[in-house]
């Protein structure tokens, strides 16, 4: 393979296979990837700035827009967090109606990928279905919060609408509505010769890597490790509710596939359990406005993964630090691995097989913990180290 | 060829679009809409305004006599005022066309006797 | 040295008589340019619509009834849009590329019968000449994308050229199964013979499923339009081509869905022939429209393969078939 045959392909920050910018610099060899440098922060907001201007009620709303899809992720994260600094229960039936909603969110967040893997490999006609029938998720959603997407149904101390008694039987017939499809969707991705022929042995990724490399979520979980933060660590209600973790041993992008498809079923067992076990009661408690001092770390399995929140409080209305790390950064270098000597064609599903959502995990700042400083690059430094070419 | 069953099929049934503006869906009860204030109810308390993630609400004056600036463009939606405010006087109503090209329709004022 | 411009008009005039006016309308109104632009119109409308509903959504459906305008409306609204060309570009050939991929089909739908069962030119092996062109036009798609030095572009063109490898043998065999049958390369006798026994279709159904997949690749649809992978290389070959130039090369592409679809219903399911009192042309527009529906349909059941899944495939598998189809038209069994 002559050197000079080597052309350098970069992808994003603006390109169709990406749903959100970032970049990508392949050096390509004919069909055969050789290198991959990600460059990453073109969604960078300022958000963990954000959120040391504004009080933790309003913050609330602030973590939810990090990110659209996985939004009550965020939210039941910071919730979390913060009624671990005030040393607040939120009441049982608050948190079984939080394992409703995050396992909504799970659905409607894997049935949007596996639209958007469809899409990458060029079924259109499969993506147009999963997502006509995501819509059943998203219309629930709007009955039950009164809005699509960004549901603001956490808030410290609890919940802020209750499900009643009335929209119980509409959410079980959309999950049998739902479970009827996605076993359908779940037989066509395994007997489809074409996507099998795409999918089967893509993207590998060994679980001895997968590990080393801190992967997280199905991308780990189709690796063969069972690491799953609602059966480890146990929050909102998960300990009283009995689930499966799916894991499957194939370590290539069909695992992936599986492992979120069956996913989606295991979501609505859990919340078809949750409706009907769940306590009766108040659904938030009151809680003060001062938060007193301390530092937490909270986690939660969002749908891409193990999400984790870290607040530090100084007594006052507003947080002093906050930071989020979210589960597509800790896949990046899993990623990069998957795409070497793999081929162009498979870039974009390889791409979105991890689910990547650079919104949520576009945040930097450098700390050096030695020196006591905080900075960011600017641009002139970011040039002479890394513009190489 | 494992999707040409239901391919087939889908040509017999009604496309699943629908024809927006001539074919709307109806909101559920409890939509966030748009939130509307009955001034009849306000005090000028003023805690919608300092709640408002977005800062979205201008009282202008204190009391009762204060009257509500609710700019269009930057509400989020929320529904933190409508839970906020002690005397129910905020509702969150069914309206979701807002969009508009003239940026001075996203004001909404809220005078004292209306 | 001027021109003697009396002697010009008189020598024009003693030419153009009626007949050569005629051929003038013929060639460039009916069945000719203007014709077959509409017809590549309405394919694509038919295509995008049939498309649309076999993903329960609606297609086009504000432009005219129906949105039959659409495509036209599209093809307006490109040729009003600014043209850049890349600075680094081999401009001659990124210029003329896209009026040679225009060029091709139009010149190769003449050859096969649309009005009745004898094409406006017909000859003796107008059927490798078909054949031929749609060799001339990948060669087009390749120098396309070459000229344009973008990296996507190249990539595009290889694909594309790797494509042609693939399945231009299988294509190749099949076709020249309903030549055996005839006892000739032409394709209009090829339609006569037909009118006068089976459709071949019924006879050579292998060669049929053939030709129809290796027409797919040809076309670039789904499963083989991986020259121009929207999602992994931008726009492959014609990624750098806006305006007027990629005008052209939309208006191309239909041409050549026109081209494939009349190929398929020549062919294999008889070409346009007298049924009762309905005039040959009808017949003809139904059963190519069957074939464009057909194309749809595979277009929207499958997902992109690999290029080289692709070339494994074709000459893992349709290939051998190919072969079997000669065989078993040799030893009798499909006229």
């Amino acid at each position: 393979m002559s050197h000079g045959s080597i052309i350098k392909v970069p992808f994003g920050p603006q390109h169709p296979a990406l749903k959100e910018p970032e970049n990508f610099l392949f050096e390509v060899d004919g069909e055969i990837v050789v290198d991959v440098k990600p460059r990453l922060g073109y969604n960078h907001r300022g958000i963990e700035k954000a959120f040391e201007l504004r009080t933790y009620i309003q913050n609330i709303y602030l973590a939810e827009r990090i990110c659209g899809i996985c939004s009550d992720a965020h939210t039941t994260c910071y919730t979390q967090a913060i009624e671990e600094l005030l040393s607040v229960e939120p009441p049982p039936r608050a948190r079984y109606i939080r394992v409703v909603i995050a396992e909504l969110e799970r659905i409607h967040s894997h049935a949007l990928w596996v639209g958007i893997a469809a899409h990458e490999i060029g079924f259109d006609t499969l993506f147009m279905y999963v997502w006509r029938d995501r819509e059943t998720v998203l219309d629930l959603f709007e009955m039950i919060s009164g809005n699509r997407i960004h549901y603001a149904m956490n808030t410290i101390g609890g919940v802020r609408r209750d499900i009643s008694a009335a929209m119980v039987p509409k959410i079980i017939k959309g999950l049998d509505f739902l479970e009827e499809r996605l076993k359908y969707y779940l037989n066509v991705v395994q007997t489809e010769q074409t996507i099998l022929k795409r999918t089967a042995g893509v993207g590998i990724l060994k679980p001895k890597d997968a590990v080393n490399l801190c992967a997280v979520g199905p991308t780990l979980r189709a690796s063969g490790v069972s690491n799953d933060v609602r059966a480890d660590d146990p929050y909102a209600a998960y300990d009283e509710i009995p689930f499966n973790v799916i894991t499957h041993s194939g370590c290539d992008i069909l695992s992936r596939t599986l492992v979120r498809c069956e996913e989606m079923l295991e979501s609505i067992k859990i919340i078809r359990y949750a409706l009907d076990s769940m306590p009766e009661g108040i659904i938030r408690v009151q809680v003060p406005k001062k938060v007193p001092q301390g530092e937490v770390v909270s986690r939660i399995e969002a749908p891409r993964g193990e999400l984790i929140h870290y607040a530090k409080s100084n007594g006052t209305t507003k947080p002093e630090r906050y930071k989020v790390r979210s589960p597509t950064l800790a896949n990046i270098p899993a990623l990069c691995k998957m795409l070497l000597s793999g081929y162009v064609a498979d870039i974009p599903i390889v791409l979105a097989g991890i689910d990547p959502c650079f919104a949520c995990m576009d945040r930097m700042a450098f700390v050096d913990i030695k020196q006591n400083k905080k900075w960011v690059w600017t641009m002139q430094q970011l040039r002479r180290k890394y513009a190489k070419e | 060829m494992a999707l040409i069953k239901e391919a087939l099929k889908q040509l017999f049934q009604k496309p699943a679009t629908l024809k927006y503006p001539y074919e709307k869906l109806t909101v559920p009860k409890d939509f966030r809409g748009r939130p509307i204030w009955d001034m009849k109810k306000c005090i000028g308390c003023g805690l919608c305004s300092n709640v408002c993630p977005s800062g979205a609400i201008e009282m202008i004056g204190k009391g009762l006599e204060a009257e509500i600036n609710h700019y269009v463009d930057r509400c989020m939606f929320c529904g933190q005022c409508a839970e906020i405010c002690p005397e129910n006087a905020i509702r969150m109503s069914e309206e979701y066309e807002l969009a508009d090209f003239d940026r001075s329709k996203m004001l909404h004022e809220y005078k004292k006797d209306s | 040295m001027g021109l003697d411009y009396a002697a010009v008009k008189k020598e024009v005039r003693k030419r153009m008589t009626a007949e050569t006016i005629v051929s003038l309308i013929r060639i460039l109104v009916f069945p000719g340019a203007m014709f077959l632009f509409a017809l590549a119109f309405f394919y694509e409308w038919v295509d995008r619509k049939f498309f649309a509903r076999l993903q329960n959504r609606y297609g086009p459906l504000h432009t005219g009834p129906h949105g039959i305008l659409q495509p036209l409306a599209d093809f307006l609204k490109l040729l009003s849009k600014e043209d850049i060309t890349p600075h680094a570009s081999d401009r001659l050939v990124f210029a003329l590329a896209p009026v040679f991929y225009l060029a091709l089909p139009l010149t190769t739908l003449f050859v096969i019968p649309v009005l009745d069962p004898t094409s406006f030119i017909a000859f003796e092996g107008d059927l490798v000449f078909v054949l031929f062109a749609f060799t001339l036009i990948i060669i087009t798609v390749f120098l396309a994308g070459w000229s344009s030095i973008n990296r996507f572009s190249t990539i595009g063109s290889m694909r594309a050229v790797l494509q042609m490898l693939g399945y231009e043998i299988p294509m190749g065999l099949v076709a020249f199964g309903p030549a055996i049958a005839a006892n000739s390369l032409s394709i209009s006798r090829i339609v006569e013979w037909q009118s006068l026994h089976f459709w071949l279709i019924l006879l050579q159904p292998l060669g049929f499923a053939i030709f129809t997949v290796c027409l797919l690749a040809e076309l670039q649809f789904v499963p083989f339009d991986i020259p121009e992978a929207e999602t992994e290389i931008v726009a492959g070959w014609r990624t750098e081509f806006s305006g007027r130039k990629l005008a052209l090369l939309r208006l191309g592409k239909d041409l050549e869905l026109v081209l494939a679809s009349a190929l398929i219903a020549s062919l294999y399911l008889g070409g346009p022939q007298q049924f009762w009192l309905i005039p040959p042309i009808v017949i003809f527009l139904v059963k190519t429209t069957f074939a464009v529906m057909l194309l749809s349909l595979l277009r929207a059941v499958f997902a992109r393969f690999r290029i080289d899944q692709m070339l494994s495939g074709m000459w893992k598998y349709l290939l051998p078939l190919a072969t079997l189809q000669i065989i078993l038209i040799q030893a009798g069994l499909g006229g």
